[in-house]
């Protein structure tokens, strides 16, 4: 008795502590959110004074009719389905290797460590980087032409759309496997062995427990990766713009993302700030709308899962 | 049993040699740059080599005429890595702590909303807040850099989930019979309970801010005295016409050291701290 009233007494601590996050988050997040909606609706210009008149929806209609935008929407869509296909397959082929029973793999921990390690890598560099790698007189063209004569004259890569564009996909999956493939052993080897044993009783081959058990039991893991990784890779930013080494992502704006043209948006000549937010706010409502879809598909799909199991379960 | 045998080494022999692959194509790139930074223009040019050369102290030389002041490059990156390290961790962890230890009105609705607000990409913030803090006349400054890291709903997520597992509620019961105030228990019992996950979070939070681009670039990009490690590289890499590729690479390779040297020490504690705040099941 005394003990729970001394807790009651004690929990307007509760309020204290959480203050500091309250206040902070009210004014560094909450208010400049709000103030990103409010912004949208605007003709706000960074040199003529930032306020600006509400102008209802006519960013948002006049972004719709830019092809330049349309362009930036479709690319990143592109950019981000591009690496994120080839980056879940090899994370899946890596996570069955390394979670597979049946052949104990060595060095797991140190593989593991060392392709999570282009992750911590600064992107700026990282684009950087490559942008050096694929010049004239980059060790990839003295590679393909000089050593192993794989191509006859050397190629400027970054000067053709369709290699910068596979470049900034290779560097996101180089970037990204890694940790892709980490999460989801930790998804597999919390899958209850008891699973695998019943099936191989049953005569079940590796590939087939691989695509009836692993795989749909790894669902709420496989959401997790494609939500953080969509909401990421609608973000795309500095390996584009750093690779691509323009404003616009060039050439012909193969790379061009929504947070690139953004910050056209904003930057000189534009000057628009309102225009630059409505940007924003259409990358939140596409990324929380496909989210909140993946969400309901994956949901129902596991439930149906799971009763379809239990049935199974229950029949033989 | 043989052509047993015969399969399963096989499988063996197809999966190391992909793995290799895949090591050499992680690591490949970045040791030709720790190599490159080491050589001659003139060599780097002529072809690769995965042999470092001896030109490293002259690279440096042609950095300082640059014009780029990588030191204070370093020193920006440091300032504001460390200290929204400090803020994050400290204040997630009191924010978490109250969550999870006391009662009080609207405590689950608290909660939930920080769970949301994990997910809003934080683009949707940055030009409300750049807008704003040009008003305030804050741009260009380190307080919108620093201070916001107070407010991290990802590392209060990450405390909330481990302290539900790592702190026993008696102990703070027995604290409070020792007179201890409730201040003094979070600094002195929960603070040192939590050292593990409190070292995770920092290592990310650390990596996060030291290779952040987006938001520097935003609001302190006009002050080239402020300029991060990234901004500063973004600088090295936009002057076309400079072709001291040693003394690029070298540029490069300062802004990835530290971060590899921190991995090869913590590389177990950063492994095992990634699925730490994805999907628990």
């Amino acid at each position: 008795m005394n003990t729970k009233n001394k807790k009651l007494v004690k929990d307007y601590w509760g309020y204290i502590f959480i203050a500091p996050f309250i206040i902070i988050f009210i004014i560094f997040a909450l208010y400049p959110i709000a103030n990103t909606f409010f912004l949208s609706f605007t003709n706000a210009n960074i040199i003529h004074g930032m306020p600006g008149n509400i102008i209802g929806f006519n960013n948002f209609i006049s972004l719709f009719n830019d092809p330049m935008f349309i362009r930036a929407l479709q690319n990143t869509w592109l950019l981000w389905l591009g690496n994120f296909i080839p980056q879940m397959i090899l994370a899946l082929v890596l996570a069955a290797m390394f979670s597979s029973t049946t052949f104990k793999l060595k060095g797991t921990g140190f593989f593991k460590a060392i392709y999570y390690l282009p992750n911590l890598l600064m992107p700026v560099t990282v684009a950087a980087l490559f942008q050096h790698y694929l010049t004239l007189h980059g060790p990839i063209n003295s590679f393909l032409v000089g050593t192993t004569g794989l191509m006859s004259e050397p190629r400027n890569f970054l000067q053709f759309a369709t290699d910068t564009r596979f470049t900034v996909m290779f560097i996101q999956t180089w970037m990204w496997f890694g940790q892709t493939a980490i999460v989801l052993v930790s998804g597999m080897t919390s899958i209850s062995p008891s699973y695998y044993e019943s099936a191989m009783v049953d005569g079940a081959s590796q590939t087939r427990m691989f695509f009836k058990i692993t795989l749909p039991l790894l669902k709420p893991v496989l959401l997790f990766v494609l939500v953080t990784s969509l909401v990421g890779g609608m973000q795309m930013f500095d390996i584009p713009l750093l690779l691509s080494d323009g404003p616009l992502g060039p050439p012909d704006m193969s790379v061009l993302t929504m947070n690139m043209f953004m910050r056209a948006r904003m930057n000189h000549p534009a000057n628009a700030i309102g225009s630059a937010a409505a940007v924003s706010v259409i990358l939140f409502f596409i990324s929380s709308f496909v989210a909140l879809i993946l969400f309901r598909v994956f949901r129902t799909d596991e439930q149906k899962q799971q009763k379809k199991q239990r049935r199974v379960e229950t029949n033989g | 049993m043989d052509s047993y045998r015969i399969k399963q080494f096989s499988y063996k022999f197809i999966c190391y040699t992909f793995l290799i692959i895949l090591f050499l194509i992680c690591v490949l790139p970045i040791y030709m740059l720790l190599i490159n930074a080491t050589r001659t223009t003139e060599a780097i040019n002529a072809g690769f080599s995965l042999i470092p050369g001896t030109n490293i102290i002259n690279n440096w030389n042609i950095i300082q005429g640059f014009g780029i002041n990588i030191p204070l490059g370093l020193r920006n990156s440091l300032i504001i890595a460390i200290s929204t390290t400090f803020l994050s961790v400290y204040f997630s962890l009191l924010t978490a702590y109250a969550i999870n230890i006391y009662d009080f009105k609207f405590k689950k609705a608290f909660y939930g909303f920080i769970l949301a607000m994990t997910l809003v990409p934080m683009n949707l913030y940055l030009i409300g807040f750049f807008q704003y803090m040009h008003h305030l006349g804050m741009l260009n400054s380190l307080t919108p850099m620093i201070l916001p890291s107070i407010a991290a709903p990802g590392t209060v997520f990450f405390f909330k989930q481990y302290l539900d597992s790592a702190l026993v509620p008696e102990l703070i019961q027995a604290a409070r019979i020792d007179g201890a105030t409730e201040f003094e228990i979070f600094n002195k019992i929960v603070l040192p309970i939590s050292k593990p996950g409190a070292f995770t979070m920092a290592i990310f939070a650390f990596v996060g801010s030291w290779n952040a681009f987006m938001g520097p670039l935003f609001i302190i990009g006009g002050n080239i005295n402020l300029h991060t490690l990234p901004l500063i590289m973004q600088r090295l890499q936009g002057d076309a016409f400079r072709t001291d590729f040693g003394a690029i690479y070298l540029g490069m390779a300062i802004s990835l050291i530290p971060i590899i040297i921190v991995y090869s020490i913590f590389s177990k504690y950063i492994v095992s701290g990634i699925t730490l705040g994805s999907v628990k099941e």
